[in-house]
């Protein structure tokens, strides 16, 4: 065997190490010391798996089948790993695939064919592709076609494994076969109970293949079939429903902001109250709060007792036109680390998990929102269901599944906010899943997905069909002055394609009170109907208000009464008192415009007497208008250290560790370790500085330890003693499992076992 | 399409545009399964329901059709969960069958084991089924027969019917020709059912069991006739009060080879029991110590039909008598399935599927019933009545506004405006139709009138010899006075919208003359009689009768 998988590693250049940390960042942090110490570390278990965890079933089809194949670590060419997989025409895609493994230094080559790491094995089970025990080839064995009835059933039982079969009891004819099958060499006893079937067997059963089927592509649900006009008009429809659930849920927000919760978030009563003002479920409610506050538009105020309350970003918000306002959400939606699917739910503590609350932030939910997006995407104008997008994920990282609930929760997301319509990827969705996201918070609506969604709405309608049963009907999308109109002076009774709304006495008193005459509502609904507005309309809206015109109700601050005409006489003209701002209200009653106690101060200056009355002369509170704050949307804390090794972190990195690198290919012996001074057999003194630089690190440690129990050779360790004190030793790995390492003194002749936990480094030595 | 005249929207509603140069086919296509539930002017609201989508499997209509109709007449994309529901809705009718077994008798079969097993493990089948027979089979108790229906529909898993029914005692019954005079001075004359009738009896022939919806005055009794006609046996037929019993009994006896020895009328003054019989719901309903003491009315003869008029109507302890009567034919007959109590789905499971319905106005427009002009007069309460009203007990508020003085010089005037025409004055407060009665000089018929007194002044009404009555609510179902053409409502039950349908149904008999038909509602302004006007009318608002709002005062100038 040529070379190693460490020598390999340190012969790598520049631009192989900057690919291969770019592929597993995990091993540039924390920074290795030097370049052995990265190739133990890229071979070790907890990188592996990381590793691992990230890749597509087919690659790990190839690395199985590869492992499978590669006898004790010999070099295998792609072709045959193909024919392997039953798949003998692919052996370019295979190629490239082992390329990009080699690139993630999960195989490596030298001149012919490539090899699996070391480590691989481990994380890939025991019995890669379901196959046994690898054996030396001098074994002899029976031909599997001349066998006793009988034991077929047997070898055809174990072939595809899992490869480990249980001894049937004595006395019975197929623990006769199996003994058969042993004595043939076809079967191995793993121990009493057990027998396992070798992996040359194992392959000569399934004609030299290791996969019943090649798994190279991802899988393509059929999904139901979705016309473009169908997905596009349904998420049109949605869209709007959402942008308008967040300017109801911002204006409802301004009136009576909702307080938070002592550990954050919204409370149940608020959320049931928000539930029902959107006219909506809980589910959804907690969506569009949770949309709104990841878009920036509202935001803890900060105060004691803190509120909820919109932020100033919502005025501009409030500014756009309904697809800028979408555009705007579905940004904020593409990059936000919530989960308001997981409202209502319980934590490990029982208590209910709240919307706006920390607990429901999660890093992972932006990767897996994209990747969401990517599978549909893939399949234009195909709706798909939970299962099928999570089929299709399961295959893009086998080893990490995402959990089921949060891609349902995702898909429901995705088609309320409209990036889907009907279940599958609109218009809109598309140019979401097109475009880039962005980390800033948003703070403007993006142009492109503005038009995206612009392209679908359907035309904007300025009439309205009023009728003699007091209903109307927008035969499409109210332009927003109608909209206005209606949202005034009627109630919705239907909405979607088009909107139906209803007139009540209620209803125009609400119009009347925004400030309408009776007469100008008539006139703007005659203007906006293509039809003579119905008398049943125009009664009701005449009566209406002349009924509220009969009561009427002002504020004044405070207010001057009198039994005498004659003593109030003159002072509403008086243009001394005109600060006052007095309003006769009768010929006995006048209001005014300042509190109570000025008005008397004033009106005795003038000569005027005057009582205060009240219980405590006090004037009647203010209104309290909420002042909006000036708030970013969530505090977007860094992702986590792994996730940041920027390209110039790597670069110096890689810089550093080959410029160590050199100086120790320059080693006489060739292949010297950090620790340069060392020379066999002699235990260096440790000194403060150069324990810097062994592998103190311990991953690496554990990574140097396997390797140098597969490579059998010594290495020196450093371990805390029973005193306390660091002892340095030099062993020879022999065992590693359950924290436990087990280690051949070779000077002493003795063997010890060390807690792993008390070893401080090691370093390699040869 | 994308310009069709339907808009369907997420909530199952259905918009029509009427002026759309399609609309009449786009109204024909959805009929069967979509319920008209406005047509007002311009666009009309159509709703998908459970029932209505039953109603339209069980007239044999299947998912695709709809869904095709559907997308055929949209202008805009339909939007697919509805589609799909649709699809779910409809595939859950006919899953459970009732049928005779040749040896279990009746036998509840599924097509899909897991849906009986389903239903079987509810609590509301408990004690209705036998034994299991096999995986898709379960005996049903034949007295069980119209309660498991009801719990079924109640599942969301309705059955059909197809158990068949029993034959009855045959009696031959055929529509005659000529009419045969009823009362001194009719006369004998031609006549055939109209298209729409006999549409319906064959609707409801072939789906065995089933309600006929017919606008009022479009002649249910002769869907009635037409139905005995087919059965040949003996009829049971239930209907409101005595008045309507004797007017079932005179067109029968015109348009039929029945005669008077033929027809029994059963109700609280007679109990008579002959092969065809009417009974009044009341009598039925009469309990002595808690016992319903007419029920061998049910099983008095071997009944071939029974015929439930105005099925809206049917009281609660006949819905539960039905349902052990689910062995005969039954023919429900009404002008609406608008139930205030919201039982419609009992008339679905227990009397059958609607089975024929006609719009109003299509009727209207094919002259079958008069045209009518519905008119609200407004009348403004003087300040004192005003100030009595603001200040009255909110449960004396309705009569107070209601029976509001100024309201006889207004009922006064109208009836100076039709010095021709045959008025009917209806309300609901004795005292002030008595007032009324007295200030127009003309009869009174309420509730204590007697049978035979009702009678004549009916029939001097209807020969042309008075030309004024007073009525109360006894008026309000099944009076046949073809020659009214002006109605009056002074006051109604508060808010009730099919009182509203059957008070204008009174004068939208076909009139000789063609002339339209008059209903005035006097309302006081500014009360509850306001509101109450106003959810009263929305029926009939919804189904395209605009109301014209007058003031009381104008009625001064327009004289």
């Amino acid at each position: 065997m040529a070379g190693s998988y460490t020598e390999w590693v340190r012969t790598r250049t520049e631009d192989e190490l900057l690919a291969l940390l770019a592929a597993r960042p995990d091993l540039g942090t924390p920074a290795p010391s030097t370049l052995r110490s990265l190739a133990a570390r890229a071979a070790s278990r907890t990188s592996l798996d990381r590793a691992l965890g990230h890749l597509d079933a087919g690659t790990l089809q190839v690395l199985e089948a590869l492992l499978a194949l590669s006898h004790d670590g010999d070099p295998v060419d792609a072709d045959r790993v193909a024919a392997a997989l039953g798949a003998p025409e692919a052996g370019a895609a295979v190629g490239r695939v082992l390329d990009t493994a080699r690139t993630a230094a999960l195989v490596w080559d030298e001149g012919q064919g490539v090899r699996p790491a070391p480590g691989l094995d481990e994380v890939l089970g025991p019995y890669p592709a379901g196959l046994g025990p690898a054996r030396d080839a001098a074994v002899p064995t029976a031909s599997p076609d001349d066998l006793p009835p009988g034991a077929r059933p047997i070898l055809d039982a174990l072939a595809w494994g899992p490869p480990v079969g249980v001894v049937p009891p004595p006395g019975t004819a197929p623990r006769q076969a199996v003994d058969e099958l042993v004595e043939a060499g076809l079967l191995v006893r793993s121990d009493a109970r057990h027998v396992l079937l070798p992996r040359d067997v194992g392959l000569a059963l399934r004609g030299g293949r290791t996969h019943r089927a090649p798994d190279l592509a991802p899988p393509r649900p059929t999904g139901r079939e979705v016309p473009r006009a169908g997905a596009d008009a349904e998420s049109a429809v949605a869209a709007l429903e959402t942008v308008r659930q967040v300017a109801r849920l911002i204006t409802a927000w301004d009136d009576g902001p909702p307080s938070v919760l002592r550990a954050g978030g919204l409370g149940v009563r608020d959320l049931r109250r928000t539930a029902a003002l959107l006219e909506t479920e809980e589910a959804t409610a907690a969506f569009v709060v949770e949309l709104a506050a990841s878009a920036g538009l509202v935001s803890d105020d900060g105060e004691a007792p803190a509120s909820y309350v919109p932020t100033t970003k919502a005025d501009v918000w409030e500014e756009t036109d309904d697809a800028g306002r979408w555009a705007w959400l579905a940004a904020a939606w593409r990059t936000s680390r919530r989960t308001p699917w997981q409202v209502g739910s319980r934590d490990e503590k029982g208590a209910l998990r709240a919307p706006l609350s920390p607990e429901l932030h999660r890093p992972w939910v932006p990767r897996l929102r994209a990747q969401v997006l990517d599978v549909l995407a893939a399949q234009p104008g195909t709706a798909l269901d939970a299962d099928d997008v999570l089929a299709v994920l399961r295959w893009h990282s086998p080893r990490t599944v995402p959990p089921e609930a949060a891609l349902a929760g995702l898909l429901r997301e995705a088609s309320l906010l409209g990036v889907t319509g009907a279940g599958a990827l609109s218009s809109p969705g598309h140019a979401l899943a097109a475009s880039s996201p962005s980390t800033e918070p948003v703070a403007a609506p993006d142009a492109d997905l503005a038009r995206a969604l612009r392209a679908v709405l359907p035309a904007e309608v300025d009439e309205v069909l009023l009728q003699g049963d007091l209903t109307g009907i927008v035969p499409g999308r109210p332009s927003p002055a109608l909209a206005r109109l209606l949202d005034q002076a009627a109630d919705v009774e239907s909405r979607g394609a088009a909107t139906t709304v209803r007139f009540s006495t209620t209803s125009v008193t609400r119009a009347l009170d925004h400030g309408r005459s009776g007469a100008e509502l008539l006139a703007e609904l005659s203007a906006r109907s293509p039809v003579p507005v119905p008398q049943a309309l125009e009664y009701l809206v005449k009566d209406t208000a002349r009924r509220h015109e009969a009561v009427r109700v002002g504020s004044a601050t405070s207010y001057v009464r009198s039994a005498d005409p004659t003593a109030l006489a003159g002072l509403v003209e008086d243009p001394r008192l005109a600060g006052l701002g007095l309003v006769r209200l009768a010929p006995t009653v006048l209001a005014a415009a300042v509190p109570a106690a000025e008005l008397h101060d004033v009106l005795r200056d003038r000569g005027l007497l005057s009582g205060l009355e009240g219980p405590d002369g006090r004037p009647l509170g203010p209104v309290r208008r909420t002042v909006r704050l000036e708030r970013a949307a969530w505090s977007r804390r860094p992702a986590a250290a792994v996730r940041d090794t920027t390209a110039e972190a790597r670069t110096a990195l890689v810089a550093r560790l080959r410029g160590t690198a050199p100086s120790a290919d320059a080693a006489p012996d060739g292949g010297t370790p950090a620790r340069v001074s060392a020379s066999p057999g002699e235990v260096p003194s440790s000194t403060g500085a150069a324990v810097g630089q062994g592998a103190n690190q311990p991953g690496d440690a554990l990574a140097l330890l396997h390797d140098a129990l597969r490579e059998g050779r010594t290495v020196l360790i450093e371990m805390v003693g029973g005193s306390g004190t660091l002892v340095r030793r030099e062993l020879k790995p022999m065992r590693l499992d359950g924290g436990r390492l087990r280690a051949l003194d070779p000077q002493r002749e003795a063997e010890l076992t060390i807690a792993v936990h008390r070893i401080a480094s090691v370093e390699p030595l040869d | 399409m994308p310009d069709g005249p339907l808009i369907v929207q997420s909530d199952k509603s259905i918009l029509l545009e009427v002026e759309h140069p399609q609309s009449g086919d786009a109204r024909r296509a959805i009929a069967p399964f979509a319920e008209l539930e406005r047509a007002p002017e311009h666009v009309h609201t159509y709703r998908l329901t459970n029932l209505g989508l039953w109603n339209a499997r069980a007239a044999g209509h299947d998912a695709e059709q709809v869904v095709d109709t559907l997308m055929a007449y949209s202008r805009y994309p339909v939007p697919h969960a509805l589609l799909i529901d649709v699809a779910e809705t409809m595939g859950r009718y006919g899953r459970l069958t009732l049928a005779a077994h040749p040896t279990h008798g009746l036998v509840l079969e599924s097509t899909d084991a897991a849906v009986l097993a389903e239903v079987l493990k509810s609590k509301r089948t408990k004690g209705l089924v036998g034994d299991r027979i096999d995986d898709t089979t379960v005996a049903v108790h034949p007295s069980e027969r119209g309660n498991l229906k009801q719990a079924l529909v109640k599942l969301g898993w309705p059955a059909e019917d197809l158990a068949g029914y029993v034959d009855g005692e045959k009696h031959p019954i055929t529509l005659s020709p000529t009419t045969k005079p009823v009362h001194p001075g009719e006369e004998a004359s031609d006549w055939e059912p109209r298209p729409y009738q006999a549409q319906a009896v064959d609707g409801f022939w072939h789906g065995g069991s089933g309600v006929v919806v017919l606008p009022c005055g479009a002649g249910k009794t002769i869907v009635g006739a037409g139905a005995m006609a087919k059965s040949g046996t003996t009829t049971l037929i239930l209907v409101t009060n005595t008045v309507s019993a004797r007017q079932w009994r005179d067109e029968l006896i015109r348009r039929t080879s029945l005669t008077e020895d033929e027809i029994g009328e059963y109700s609280g003054a007679r109990k008579e029991i002959k092969p065809v019989t009417i009974a009044t719901y009341q009598v039925l309903t009469t309990r002595r110590k808690g016992v319903y003491t007419h029920l061998e009315l049910l099983d008095a003869r071997d009944w071939g039909l029974v015929v439930y008029d105005e099925v809206h109507l049917l009281p609660a302890p006949i819905f539960r008598m039905t349902a052990d009567l689910q062995a005969r034919r039954r023919l429900g007959l009404t002008a609406t399935l608008v139930r205030e109590d919201g039982r419609e789905d009992e008339v679905f499971s227990l009397i059958g599927p609607k089975r024929y319905d006609a719009p109003w106005k299509d009727i209207e427009a094919q002259g079958y019933i008069a045209p009518a002009d519905c008119v609200e007069v407004r009348l403004t309460l003087p300040e004192h009545e005003r100030m009595v009203y603001a200040t009255a007990e909110p449960e004396d508020k309705y009569r107070l506004a209601a029976c509001a003085p100024g309201k006889n010089r207004v009922v006064e005037r109208l009836v100076a405006q039709h010095p021709d025409d045959q008025v009917l004055v209806i309300g609901q407060y004795i005292d002030q139709l008595t007032e009324l009665a007295e200030h127009l000089d003309a009869p009174l018929i309420t509730g204590a009138t007697t049978v035979r007194e009702r009678q004549k002044l009916f029939g001097a009404f209807r020969s042309g010899e008075i030309s004024r009555l007073v009525v109360s609510k006894v008026a309000n179902f099944s009076i046949d006075l073809p020659e009214a053409s002006v109605a009056i409502q002074v006051s109604g039950s508060f808010g009730s919208r099919q009182e509203e349908a059957q008070r204008l149904g009174r004068v939208m008999r076909p009139k000789q003359d063609g002339r339209t038909a008059h209903f005035y509602a006097v309302v006081a302004r500014d009360t509850v009689d306001q509101d109450f006007a106003a959810h009263r009318q929305r029926f009939l608002a919804e189904q395209g009768y605009a109301y014209r709002i007058v003031d009381a005062e104008e009625l001064d100038g327009a004289k």
